[in-house]
């Protein structure tokens, strides 16, 4: 019977020896973090403490030099009143609902990640566009990046790193990093061939074209690029909060075990506060530069 | 002929037991972790194949699934239900004539406590008490503060939260030097047991039992000196708004197999099985063992489970039950 029952059955692997290939890799994982799962942590001590020195600043600054700080920041880039008002506004309710420290864990978090993120992904991205190779690698690795559920990677690199905010960082960046990557590569690709041509004929050299020609041009594209990471990394805080990183997400965790829907609420609309504020200082910033060009 | 003579009374006696129950579609809610899906898994293959039901499993997790029981009367069976976690809302729920407890599925009740891991233990037995901890704080280093000492809450949102949050209190390990973390999740939480175990690291934080991962990780639960004071923990330590918590063990928590009222005036057959069927701590350890070796999810669990206890579950169901799930076990 079992010989001829593939017609109608898929041919399964013996349950025995998947098991033994899950056994085998589970087993493997934990030896190489036993092995080498301190000099990874080490690794990641400078930017720990950074992190914490981070928070710990935005957490023992008095709230109106924050606010003062943060609205100066807002108006330098952006140079607009209305936004500024907007963002003292904002946070001035965020305060008054009690929700001021953990929104000053989060802003501290998703700063650093978003940082991380763009400066990393505009040179993969450059990388990317100057090379057909390159392209073809990455291309299918963001695509596993954006699609992985979290926790699927989430659980062993809390089992190499522990919880907390490295392994918070690290699972934001790879859910948020994508947009970034791919929108550089596409604005330098979509730039006009005959445009560089004329770069070319100007005596441009490979540099001066990418950093004179491309990348501005490349700019309202990249921008677009930015802004999506940093509505994505603001949108892993609740998962990031899953493996201990401090902030809005457990507020928001612990109204959905519960169902205080005004809580989550709350919460959630602080989250998407902090979205709207860093995006619209970071697109009215490029806009301001892109029109001097 | 013989055959047909013994087929005629089966036939009649399966009739008569499907008539006696109208059992037609149930759900039994697959709660999220090992212990619970092995019983929902148990449930579902016994009320299948011994009671004639349609049952389906649905997922669920202690407060959502407790409170859609109450409210929505869905899912019909809660087959590992920790009913201290919700206690109040429960009651009302049996007084309102909404909801019914079976029986116990864990015969001991769960475990709950502070845990450390048995290598420090070993290294030095003053750590099983809470004075060892307190005095040794240095040991237990924050992941992310070197001036404090780690002190691994129960997740966010999670009833144990309001308890061992109290307790943290009642103790004084904030002046002791601990920092109360808030894992998240429970995979955190086991994920930062397991990181530390791997590396013989410190660990010092609530856990429960039955678990894989303490009978996976070797734990000894922290003596704090105070016995249990039941009346204590349910009056304070366990209410959110406990102003002056003071020290007691964890109580066993009663957990226990809750259907609705609904389900169980329509099903007293099936409702007599659940009120029988229940495990014991030390069994159940071992299942939990067998599945983390294995890992088995949990109907491979059942299946073992089914197969090799057959003393242990024919003691649940009626002689005519056990033979039809018997049978069905057999042609798996």
């Amino acid at each position: 019977m079992a010989e001829s029952s593939w017609l109608k059955e898929f041919p399964e692997m013996d349950r025995v020896d998947l098991l033994a290939i899950r056994k085998g890799l589970d087993s493997a994982y934990r030896e190489f973090s036993r092995e080498y799962g301190e000099v990874i942590e080490s690794f990641f001590d400078p930017l720990l403490t950074f992190l914490v020195w981070f928070e710990k600043l935005l957490l023992t600054t008095p709230w109106w030099i924050v606010i003062i700080t943060l609205t100066a920041l807002v108006y330098l880039a952006s140079r607009s009143w209305k936004l500024s008002l907007s963002v003292v506004l904002s946070f001035l309710a965020i305060g008054y609902f009690g929700m001021w420290e953990h929104t000053m864990e989060t802003l501290s978090i998703i700063t650093v990640c978003t940082l991380l993120a763009i400066a990393l992904g505009i040179p993969i991205g450059i990388v990317m566009a100057r090379s057909d190779r390159a392209r073809s690698v990455i291309t299918p690795l963001l695509d596993i990046m954006q699609t992985m559920p979290a926790f699927v990677y989430l659980i062993p690199v809390v089992m190499l790193l522990g919880i907390g905010k490295i392994p918070g960082v690290i699972a934001v960046i790879i859910y948020a990093i994508p947009p970034v990557i791919r929108l550089t590569n596409l604005g330098i690709r979509l730039v006009d061939s005959e445009v560089m041509e004329a770069a070319t004929a100007y005596g441009a050299s490979s540099t001066q074209r990418l950093f004179g020609v491309q990348i501005p041009l490349a700019m309202p594209t990249i921008m677009a690029g930015i802004n999506q990471t940093i509505m994505m990394a603001l949108s892993m805080v609740v998962i990031a909060s899953m493996i201990g990183v401090k902030g809005l997400g457990q507020p928001v965790l612990k109204s959905i075990t519960n169902q205080y829907f005004t809580l989550g609420l709350f919460n959630g609309l602080a989250i998407v506060a902090l979205a709207i504020i860093f995006d619209r200082v970071s697109q009215a910033y490029a806009k301001r530069t892109q029109r001097h060009m | 002929m013989k055959s047909f003579l013994i087929a005629v009374p089966l036939l009649i006696a399966s009739t008569f037991v499907q008539a006696d129950n109208t059992c037609g579609k149930v759900t039994i809610a697959d709660m999220n972790w090992s212990s619970a899906s092995l019983i929902a898994n148990v449930d579902r293959f016994i009320l299948e194949h011994g009671y004639g039901c349609d049952a389906e499993l649905v997922p669920g997790d202690t407060m959502p699934t407790g409170t859609a029981m109450i409210e929505k009367g869905e899912p019909d069976i809660a087959p590992e239900m920790w009913s201290n976690a919700m206690k109040d809302a429960l009651d009302k729920g049996v007084a309102e004539k909404r909801l019914r407890f079976a029986g116990k599925s864990l015969s001991d009740g769960g475990e709950e406590g502070f845990w450390v891991p048995q290598y420090m233990v070993d290294k030095d037995p003053s750590l099983a008490t809470i004075e060892g901890i307190i005095k040794n704080a240095a040991l237990f280093t924050h992941p992310e503060d070197p001036e404090r000492s780690g002190f691994y809450g129960c997740p966010a949102g999670w009833n144990c939260q309001i308890s061992s949050g109290n307790l943290y209190k009642a103790l004084n390990l904030e002046e002791a030097g601990f920092d109360l973390i808030d894992p998240g999740s429970g995979a955190g939480l086991s994920g930062s047991i397991a990181k530390a175990y791997e590396r013989k690291e410190a660990w010092f934080g609530y856990y429960w039992a039955p678990t894989a991962v303490l009978g996976k990780y070797k734990m000894v639960k922290v003596d704090f000196g105070s016995g249990i004071d039941k009346d204590e923990f349910t009056s304070c330590t366990s209410a959110e708004n406990c102003l002056e918590p003071k020290v007691t063990m964890y109580p066993p928590s009663l957990v226990q197999t809750l259907t609705t009222e609904k389900f169980a005036a329509a099903s007293p057959a099936v409702f007599d099985y659940l009120s029988k069927r229940s495990f014991k701590n030390s069994q159940m350890n071992e299942l939990l063992a067998w599945m983390e070796d294995n890992q088995a999810t949990g109907d491979i669990a059942m299946e073992y489970y089914l197969v090799n206890n057959k003393d242990d579950w024919m003691q649940w169901v009626p002689a005519e039950v056990a033979a039809k799930v018997e049978a069905a076990l057999d042609n798996l």
